[in-house]
């Protein structure tokens, strides 16, 4: 079932009314009816494995809590990360294919998380199977995520919530904006990536670049957009999931962009691979090891940065299982350890030159994480590593553009691509102020009604009108379901 | 301390008063909004969605005598003539290809205002061979029916999967991509019809003039069955007239392709006679009335505007003949037939385009 489907819209409705019809003490019985029906409508072999990863993660919990034994830690993980390895590298293995569940890795990931944490002492394992079951199948995280903690989503999930009118008000604005991200602009730029992919031979090089910049919001819209129109609908429930964008493309550094990019799964890599790593035996001796040919600053950093490297191999693999994932992941991994291990020269020409850490510096920093995100992006939509070099050559070949009319009809007629642009300058508005300000949602649930209420009924008029659905339109899955 | 929670429970139970008060007043302002922007969303074409609109503007039991069916009754029978030359008042409910499915529901609607003193149904769907259909022309022309059961009654009909009616019901998953056509005149409440005005009783002028030969027919009573859903569906037409008391008659009209109609229209007009429905098929070559193949049609099948005045005049003098139709000349509650008779009789020598959008649709 599409979140974006009418039926979906029906569970939600179906849900809220059950949920505040409930007394409060057994409303979580509302959502797990939900989630149940939601994960069998998605494929009964996914709720099968649902199920039994999360019968797995609560008697693993229980045991682990009882006997803190990194064996059975161990078993565990295997059992739940083997089991989405498994489907994940059947199909390239075999070439046959699998029903892959939906949410398959972001509930792997949530109830590793769990069992790590139980293990931990960070958290105390649920007696109730069928809060973990919960936990792991809420059906507003299943299809795309955020990838949250027990600590983050267990309690709030079953504790009831109370209807307030601020939750609703807030949760159906955000839902909304989703709404207005997904269809009006990422379904929308979703031709140009296309046009990249067929014609590449004969494209010009602001062509490519531009299709990769597009393809780089598409996928923010995209993701985002998804992200909001589901914590929208938690909220309404009283349940907060946890952000995972923060206007990346604002980031002053390709660390500070994974910081607002995608935010759950790196905290989830950070806390249970990367630290975990940083911190081993392992890593301490390594350092000691290189100290004397390298110096204690870099010997430090060292650790540190194959970490990082190993990290993102792993969130690239995560991402795509092909040879374009060991490029994009590599290669973010090589930049974040570059980065981390040039750090102190980096410093000392900082002070050397005298060079500013706002002003004039902001956006030349702005510009040079740009570029170096753009370059990870190539092979991002590309089919095979070798398309995405060929790509990122012509890109550099020729700016020729005597055939931007054709081009840019050729893809989409001239009022796409004005809508397009004026719903790309809202989007950035948008953001601007929420850069500024953390809570725009907020913000205009509490505002008068005469200025909330127009916006609200032009943003649903919008989406209703120049969204991308229904016929004339191919709407698009959202790219990260297939995860 | 239990009189701070009686306190907290009171303001706590107007805060939601407040909020479900607010959210009822925002979802009816959105419902207003979006019902409006479908409006202006829907294409307001020749092919039959503002005669049902403007329909509904008609004074409550005025129209009496109705027609319903394609667009080569629409394109036909000319209200106008009907009016000047005979004071019927007369409202073509037609839309293109409309196949006797759409025009049951089209017809169930349209008899909760209106009570004819006869019907006439259009023969042509008899020939029509397909069970379902989604082409634009037909399915857009029901989005013009206001009540709900009949629209989505006429939307399931078009469609095979019961599972796209949400679609067609919700109207925009299927017609926002026309926003790229809205024009200043799609605003406009209620429609211009295509320029011919608020007065405007269904009839669309076909302009053009192409030559054509009177069809060769041997007319036999040899029958042809028709296809099993509008033989369904006629049937329950015949039902509702019935029902409701009101007589209906069958209108063939003429047609340069005739030929290819005649044993369907054999086959229909032998289940007429089971409901004791009777009906006249102006393709009989015994039926001599001045209609020039040569020169009254505006392509293989449409009646052209002086075709439709010559038709129109022999419909008017069998229509009088057969039912107990008064003079409505000069009754101020008619006065709306008679502006649009003015308007187009005077738009008449001159007349070289309906001014209407005329882009195909699929």
């Amino acid at each position: 079932m599409s979140i974006l489907s009418i039926e979906f819209l029906a569970l939600v409705g179906a849900v809220l009314i059950l949920y505040y019809a409930l007394p409060l003490k057994i409303r979580w019985i509302a959502l797990l009816a939900a989630s149940g029906v939601f994960a069998a409508l998605s494929g009964w072999q996914g709720a099968a494995h649902l199920t039994a990863a999360a019968l797995v993660a609560w008697g693993g919990g229980l045991a682990l809590q009882k006997h803190r034994s990194r064996i059975l830690l161990a078993v565990c993980l295997t059992a739940e990360i083997g089991a989405m390895a498994f489907i994940k590298l059947y199909p390239l293995l075999t070439g046959a294919m699998l029903a892959i569940p939906l949410g398959l890795s972001y509930f792997t990931f949530q109830l590793a998380g769990y069992l790590i944490d139980v293990y931990r002492g960070k958290a105390r394992a649920a007696s109730n199977p069928l809060r973990v079951l919960l936990f792991a199948g809420y059906f507003l995280q299943l299809p795309q995520g955020p990838i949250s903690t027990w600590k983050e989503l267990g309690d709030q999930l079953t504790e009831g919530h109370r209807l307030e009118p601020v939750n609703i008000v807030s949760g159906f604005q955000r839902m909304l904006w989703g709404f207005f991200k997904k269809l009006v602009i990422a379904d929308r730029l979703a031709p140009v990536t296309e046009a990249l992919l067929k014609e590449e031979a004969a494209l010009p090089g602001w062509f490519v670049l531009g299709g990769v910049v597009l393809y780089a919001i598409r996928l923010y819209a995209d993701f985002s957009g998804g992200l909001d129109l589901v914590r929208g609908v938690s909220r309404m429930l009283g349940i907060g999931l946890p952000e995972n964008f923060r206007r990346p493309f604002f980031a002053q550094s390709v660390a500070e962009y994974w910081r607002r990019w995608h935010i759950t799964l790196g905290a989830w890599f950070r806390s249970y691979v990367l630290y975990p790593l940083v911190t081993s035996k392992a890593a301490v001796r390594l350092s000691r090891l290189v100290s004397r040919p390298l110096g204690k600053k870099t010997a430090r950093a060292l650790p540190s940065a194959l970490a990082t490297l190993l990290v993102f191999l792993l969130i690239g693999v995560w991402h795509m299982m092909s040879w374009n994932a060991v490029v994009f992941g590599g290669y973010f991994g090589l930049v974040m350890a570059a980065s981390l291990l040039m750090e102190p020269l980096w410093k000392t020409l900082q002070r050397t030159l005298c060079l500013p850490k706002g002003g004039w510096m902001r956006p030349l920093r702005l510009i040079r994480t740009w570029i170096l995100v753009l370059i990870a992006q190539y092979f991002a939509f590309t089919n095979s590593p070798s398309q995405g070099f060929s790509l990122l050559r012509q890109t550099f070949a020729s700016w020729d553009f005597h055939r931007f009319t054709e081009l840019c009809t050729g893809v989409m007629p001239g009022l796409e691509w004005l809508i397009a642009g004026i719903a790309l300058v809202i989007l950035l508005v948008v953001d601007l102020i929420c850069e500024k300000k953390t809570d725009l949602c907020d913000g205009l649930a509490r505002a008068r009604i005469w200025l909330r209420w127009p916006l609200l009924i032009a943003l649903i008029i919008i989406i209703a009108v120049f969204g991308c659905y229904g016929e004339g339109f191919d709407s698009a899955a959202f790219v990260y379901t297939q995860f | 301390m239990a009189e701070a929670t009686i306190q907290q429970n009171t303001g706590r139970k107007r805060v939601l008063a407040a909020f479900w008060a607010r959210l009822v007043c925002f979802a009816l302002l959105t419902l207003a909004a979006l019902w409006y922007t479908a409006y202006v969303l829907i294409p307001k074409h020749d092919y039959g969605v503002c005669s049902m609109m403007h329909y509904y503007r008609q004074p409550r039991d005025t129209v009496d005598v109705l027609a319903v069916g394609t667009s080569i009754a629409y394109a036909g029978i000319n209200t106008n003539v009907l009016w000047e030359e005979y004071g019927i008042a007369a409202y073509d409910l037609c839309s293109a290809e409309q196949p006797f499915w759409v025009t049951y529901y089209t017809l169930q609607e349209a008899l909760k205002t209106q009570t004819p003193r006869v019907i006439l149904l259009d023969a042509k769907p008899a020939m029509y061979t397909k069970d379902y259909s989604k082409r634009g022309r037909i399915i857009m022309s029901t989005f013009g029916i206001r009540s709900l059961d009949n629209r989505l009654g006429a939307i399931r009909a078009c469609l095979e999967d019961p599972a796209d009616a949400m679609d067609y019901l919700l109207a925009f998953p299927v017609l926002h991509s026309e926003y790229k056509k809205v024009g200043l005149g799609n605003f406009a409440y209620p429609p211009e019809n295509g320029g011919r005005g608020g007065d405007w009783k269904g009839f669309i002028e076909e302009d053009a003039v192409e030559q054509h030969s009177k069809p060769s027919v041997v007319w036999n009573n040899v029958r042809r069955s028709i296809n099993a859903r509008e033989e369904e569906y006629v049937r329950l037409i015949f039902s509702l007239a019935q029902e409701k008391g009101i007589p209906l008659m069958l209108v063939a009209m003429p047609n340069p392709d005739y030929a290819n109609d005649h044993m369907y229209f054999n086959y229909l007009w032998s289940i007429a006679g089971e409901y004791g429905v009777t009906g006249i098929n102006y393709n009989d070559p015994s039926l001599r009335y001045g209609l020039r193949y040569s020169s009254d049609f505006a392509d293989w099948q449409h009646l052209n505007v002086k075709g439709s005045i010559t038709f129109s005049r022999k419909l008017g003098e069998d229509l009088k003949a057969l039912y107990d139709l008064p003079d409505r000349r000069g009754d101020p509650a008619y006065e709306s037939w008679a502006a649009a008779a003015d308007a187009w009789f005077e738009k008449l020598p001159t007349f070289e385009s309906s001014g209407m959008i005329t882009e195909e649709i699929p």
